[in-house]
């Protein structure tokens, strides 16, 4: 497709609302590094300056995307091009669909909560919220960002603040979390970076535009190497086994609202990285490895659930438990019809929502008891009986209870897997029982937990302490409604993704079912 | 003008409403609510009061008659393919919103007076507001899947009332064994689900029912497959209702507060199991094998259930065994293909055992004015006798219960449970024959109740015995909350007059099923019931009844002699000759100790070492840390046992087994 035809066309936004949307927040990074050095006398104004300008953020997304947005329109909406760097064909080009748009709002909320829930943070105050805002424009320019340079450094420029954020405010072994996040996910950038350059140079013409990179078509060895390498690059965020580890240890040390981000914002680009470019760039070689995607995601679900199990620190817990769903979202994607990606979005939205309130709500009790470890821990709904109800309800949606959003997911995907001709029966049905196990061992690690934790006599030691005040009722219920309210009515989500999911799920029926015998060697 | 069935949408909607209401008010205004505390109880009842009201509208209208009712919309969608929900109202609906309406109404009085003095009494309120909602969402739901939604949010309400009193450990663990139990039936039930979606394309019960015998008549599912789907289905009616061998979290449930193990775990959410089978009766009737298993399942139960009551002390885990055995009655019908029987069962038992538990709650009530708080001490007959003469109304409506149950004629126990063993006889004559010998030991077991409770001489000031049966249970002997102040009182109003409400229809209910003109199965089956009472015989019936009702008096007689005029000592009789059967029924057939030994252990276990070789050998192969270990002395050591490389060497063997097998399998 002709660049400048696009460029002309009347899609083209008329003011740069996207860019606003990204800009805001580093707008406010810019101002806070520049305001004088008063920690001393005004503690609090970083952090109300990074709340008013998250605030503004978010709600100018809600205003943008619930205006501006056309739910049942195909393809990029709001688009924006901007030459960049024209001598590596850099273009500053954003554009929204169905699949970016709910995970803006998404990130662009659990930020402004993180932030919220950081009220009391006391060290270093400037950098941390700054910090937050370069991310909170990161995250929005990776699921914005309409070209592949452009997207890639928004990939790598995001890791920076994230680093930072676990290395300087983190637990004892902060410095080796940190560093492992940054090795894991700078080697695996490289191999994105390779292969969305392998793929831009090949054939007659360059591009680094995503929508034309699109209607390109590849030849079958590059574009499966492509595919492993996005696989494995966007895998690690995802994270999908055996690149997890550094998951579990990046939560145990981060404080609760940089996990808050983690769980709900970095989890959410692999995620979303897999769908925009294995899946749409990508849709022959994806569905030959469809079901190698369906067999990494029944693994990932089982092996994060017996991990989550053993694990003694509350937001470890958490962490495998992240592994454990975020086998859905593959499983999802693996399942290459509507209903499969569409239970993969909402999956994504949806643990976003319950990962953070539960990492929200670890961190209000941390803050009081100042131990995370499990058995060291018991009778705290004595003491803090809505923090209790938070936490219960939370764990509730994580495994989910119907009438919240993480069983409308769940359910989706399963339908998805069950209706899709293209495997056989025996391959779904294996599918199936094996992820309906992890159904069953989901209750068992969370409800331990929460047994471990809030039930039994009350301890004496924490008769003091004080319940959740105004300010952590607000955020929990920031988080704990929607995931509620999806759970009741899933089409207010839903209504946001279908038309994009459904034309995802239909290019790819436009591709043959390649058996994986005839791809893999030893098949 | 609606009729009512237009309007039974709004049936669970009231509940709903004044929980959520209530609830986000608990958190929100934690300290305001509870002030209000008695004006929020009564909106909370009036809310299920008007439920009630609508569902005897409803009722009323399928009485007279009125067809069926189904709207349906759609939920959730993705490309062609929609998710329906929506609500259905027919005799058999109807006949149990009208049932669980009214009990849990009555219960929600009866706990105004049980809970009055609980710190927790709104956030009770508002779990049992929860709780009908989502049980009555469950009556009315159109399809598998929707029942499915309701089903789980019952197991829910069940785990937060379960594990209401949050600071007993007691508590917190059977609130998480009933959970993951019911799980591992929504497991079944969820695959099932989606097996019959995979099948037929539908999750209507017609629907499924229809589409599922086509496909296997032309051949497109094979006849195996078809039967394992539906007994997929099944697990999950075989964890809610508490059938062998997944009954193990129904005694253990009895930690919760006593009016809940008389609404949730005696009359409405443990019935649900036994609807689900009635509304999937089109389903498993093209299915005898089904039915047989089933059967035999329902057999199992309800002999076990009877057993191990016997030697129960604790009078709620009595009460709750004997739960077990009359659900297992309930089954044994739906296995015999006879839903109307083992629906009218249901409802029978409802009345007497909401009514049983609401009386023991009494007593219990009572008895911690004696001996304090610890469950240990307060719902153990060793320490109760003698509390007819101090609490007469709750004595008398036990005393009912007792004969309902046992199957003396004419109360309610009698004809529905002679409706099954009569169709149990038609059909599977060794089923009967153990469901007959039930009958006795049901008799027997509830008789031991009544007079060890009620008669003879009180025995909870024997300090001794006190101390010997805390001991017992491991717990510590405190002694400054053991001054027993009190004495024995009746229960005020509001909970004596639930038991005389629910007597009533203990008594009487049972005349709407007399097999020679039943109403019940009138309304529920027309057809059925025409043709039932058409071919009944007074001879047929008079033998069946007259064996039934001659083994329950013997057992209502051995346990007079044993227990009422202390004639035979059982103990030297029976316990002493026979030790190895008197520990395996006190020891509820070592099923308890086989799940902890097998899968409680088992799971830690494995996910202790799938722990291990995530820190050890994929994080070490992924980090490339491997190779730097291997030169320190430490990761030297840990190569030389080879426990690395053979886990090392499993985890990629087997995913590479997976990835070939599914290679070969996956695409057709």
């Amino acid at each position: 497709m002709d660049a400048n035809l696009l460029l002309t066309s009347a899609s083209q936004s008329s003011f740069p609302w996207l860019s606003l949307i990204v800009l805001l927040p580093s707008l406010g990074a810019l101002v806070l590094a520049v305001l004088p050095e008063n920690e001393e006398k005004n503690p609090n104004l970083s952090r109300n300056f990074a709340l008013t300008f998250l605030l503004s953020d978010f709600l100018l997304m809600l205003a943008v995307f619930g205006r501006l947005f056309k739910n049942h329109q195909e393809g990029l909406q709001l688009i924006e091009r901007y030459n960049w760097v024209p001598s590596i064909g850099l273009e500053w080009s954003l554009g929204a669909d169905g699949i970016s748009t709910p995970l803006v709002i998404l990130s662009g909320l659990i930020t402004l909560l993180a932030a919220a829930a950081s009220w009391k943070l006391k060290s270093k105050t400037k950098l941390y919220f700054a910090l937050l805002l370069v991310q909170a424009s990161a995250q929005a320019l990776v699921f914005l960002s309409q070209d592949f340079l452009l997207f890639f450094l928004a990939w790598e420029l995001e890791l920076v603040p994230v680093y930072l954020l676990i290395a300087i405010w983190g637990g004892k072994r902060r410095l080796y979390a940190a560093t492992k996040f940054i090795l894991y996910t700078a080697l695996a950038s490289l191999l994105i970076l390779i292969s969305g350059l392998a793929l831009a140079l090949s054939g007659d013409s360059f591009t680094l535009n995503l929508n034309e990179l699109t209607n390109k078509s590849f030849n079958g060895g590059l574009s499966l190497f492509c595919y492993l390498g996005f696989l494995v690059g966007f895998g690690v965020k995802l994270p999908i086994f055996p690149l997890h580890t550094w998951l579990p240890d990046a939560h145990g040390e981060a404080n609760a609202p940089v996990s808050m981000i983690l769980a709900g914002v970095l989890l959410k680009m692999g995620g979303y990285a897999l769908l925009r470019f294995n899946v749409q760039i990508l849709p022959e070689a994806h569905m030959q490895l469809a079901p190698a995607l369906i067999v990494i995601g029944i693994v990932n679900i089982i092996y994060g659930a017996l991990n989550a199990f053993a694990q003694d620190n509350v937001k470890r817990r958490i962490a495998c438990s992240s592994v454990s769903h975020m086998g859905f979202v593959l499983l999802g994607i693996g399942a290459i019809n509507s209903l499969g990606i569409s239970g993969a979005m909402l999956q994504m939205i949806s643990h976003g929502l319950i990962a953070a309130a539960m990492f929200f709500i670890t961190g209000v009790f941390y803050e009081r008891t100042n131990t995370l470890s499990i058995p060291n821990m018991g009778g705290l709904a004595k003491v803090l009986p809505i923090t209790f109800a938070f936490f219960l309800a939370s764990s509730l949606a994580s495994l989910a209870l119907p009438g919240m959003s993480g069983f409308i997911s769940e359910l989706t995907v399963f339908l998805g897997v069950t209706s899709q001709e293209n495997f056989t029966s025996v391959f779904r049905a294996i599918t199936i029982l094996i992820a309906a196990i992890g159904l069953v061992l989901t209750p068992i690690y969370l409800l331990s937990m929460c047994r471990r934790v809030f039930f039994g006599p009350r301890i004496p030691a924490l008769a003091t302490i004080e319940e959740m005040n105004p300010r952590e009722l607000t955020i929990g219920l920031s988080l704990v409604i929607p995931t509620l309210v999806i759970g009741f009515w899933p089409r207010i989500a839903i209504d946001l993704y279908e038309t994009s999911t459904n034309a995802i799920a239909q290019k790819l029926t436009e591709h043959s079912f390649i058996s994986l015998t005839q791809v893999l060697p030893f098949g | 003008m609606h009729s009512a069935a237009e309007l039974a949408w709004l049936i669970p909607l009231f509940p709903l409403l004044g929980a959520v209401v209530v609830g986000l008010g608990l958190i929100s205004f934690n300290r305001r609510i509870n002030q209000v505390r008695k004006p929020v109880a009564i909106s909370l009842v009036s809310c299920i009061g008007i439920s009630a009201i609508f569902s005897y509208a409803v009722l009323w209208e399928q009485l007279r008659g009125v067809p069926p009712v189904e709207h349906l919309f759609v939920w959730a969608s993705a490309g062609n393919f929609t998710i329906p929900m929506g609500y259905v109202v027919d005799p058999l609906g109807a006949v149990m919103l009208a049932l669980v309406t009214t009990i849990a109404l009555l219960v929600m009085i009866y706990s105004h007076g049980y809970m009055a003095h609980d710190k927790g009494y709104v956030r009770f309120f508002t779990y049992l507001a929860l709780f009908s909602s989502s049980m009555l969402g469950l009556i009315v739901s159109p399809n598998l899947l929707e029942i499915y939604v309701f089903w789980e949010l019952v197991g829910m309400c069940s785990y937060l009332l379960v594990g209401f009193w949050y600071d007993r450990d007691g508590a917190a663990h059977a609130a998480q064994k009933a959970f993951v139990v019911n799980r591992v039936g929504d497991f079944g039930l969820l695959l099932g689900i989606l097996g019959l979606f995979w099948a037929t394309g539908s999750f209507d019960f017609n629907g499924i029912a229809l589409g599922l015998s086509e496909a296997v008549d032309i051949g497109a599912v094979p006849g195996w497959a078809a039967l394992t789907l539906c007994l997929l289905v099944f697990m999950g009616p075989m964890a809610k209702s508490a059938q062998f061998p997944l009954h193990v979290w129904l005694p253990d449930a009895m930690e919760g507060p006593t009016p809940i193990s008389a609404l949730i775990h005696a009359a409405t959410m443990v019935a649900a199991g036994v609807f689900l089978v009635a509304r999937l009766e089109p389903l498993y009737s093209h299915f005898p094998v089904v039915g047989l298993v089933i059967a035999v399942v329902g057999t199992i139960t309800c002999f076990l259930g009877a057993s191990i009551a016997l030697t129960q002390m604790d009078l709620k885990k009595g009460l709750a065994y004997s739960t077990v055995s009359q659900l297992g009655y309930m089954m044994l019908a739906m296995g015999c293909g006879a839903p109307v029987a083992g629906m009218f069962h249901l409802v029978t038992h409802a009345f007497f055992k909401a009514m049983m538990f609401l009386g023991s709650g009494s007593v219990i009530h009572a008895m911690e004015a004696v001996v304090g708080h610890e469950p240990i001490l307060a719902q153990d007959m060793r320490l109760m006798g003698g509390l007819r003469k101090k609490m007469p109304i709750t004595a008398i409506t036990f005393f009912v219960g007792c004969i309902a149950i046992s199957g003396v004629p004419p109360l309610a126990g009698f004809w529905s449970k002679d409706e099954i063993l009569g169709q149990a006889f038609n059909t599977y004559p060794i089923l009967w024959l153990v469901g007959l010998l039930t009958a006795g030991l049901t008799a027997f077991y509830m008789f031991r109740l009544y007079f060890l409770t009620f008669e003879g001489s009180f025995r909870g000031n024997d300090e001794n015995l006190q101390k010997q049966l805390l001991a017992d249970a491991g717990k510590e002997i405190e002694d400054e909350e053991h001054h027993s102040a009190g004495t024995l009182h009746e229960s005020p109003w509001s909970m004596t007059s639930p038991l005389i409400v629910l007597a009533v229809p203990s008594v009487l209910i049972g005349l709407l099923g007399v097999p020679w003109n039943s109403k019940f199965s009138f309304l529920l089956n027309p057809v059925e019931a025409i043709e039932a009472a058409e071919k009944f015989h007074f001879g047929e019936f008079l033998t069946l009844a007259g064996a039934s009702v001659a083994i329950s008096f013997t057992g209502i007689i051995i346990a007079v002699m044993a227990y009422g005029l202390n004639r035979i000592d059982l103990k030297k009789l029976f316990a002493e000759r026979f030790p190895s059967i008197n520990s395996f029924l006190s020891n509820k057939w070592y099923l308890d100790d086989i799940n902890e030994k097998i899968f409680v252990k088992g799971s830690r276990r494995l996910a202790r070492e799938v722990l291990e070789v995530d820190a050890k050998v994929v994080d070490g192969v992924v980090n490339l840390t491997g190779l730097l270990t291997l030169g320190s002395g430490e990761g030297l050591k840990y190569f030389e046992t080879g426990r690395a490389q053979f886990y090392a060497l499993v985890v990629f063997a087997g995913v590479i087994a997976l990835v070939a097998l599914f290679g070969v399998l996956g695409p057709t």
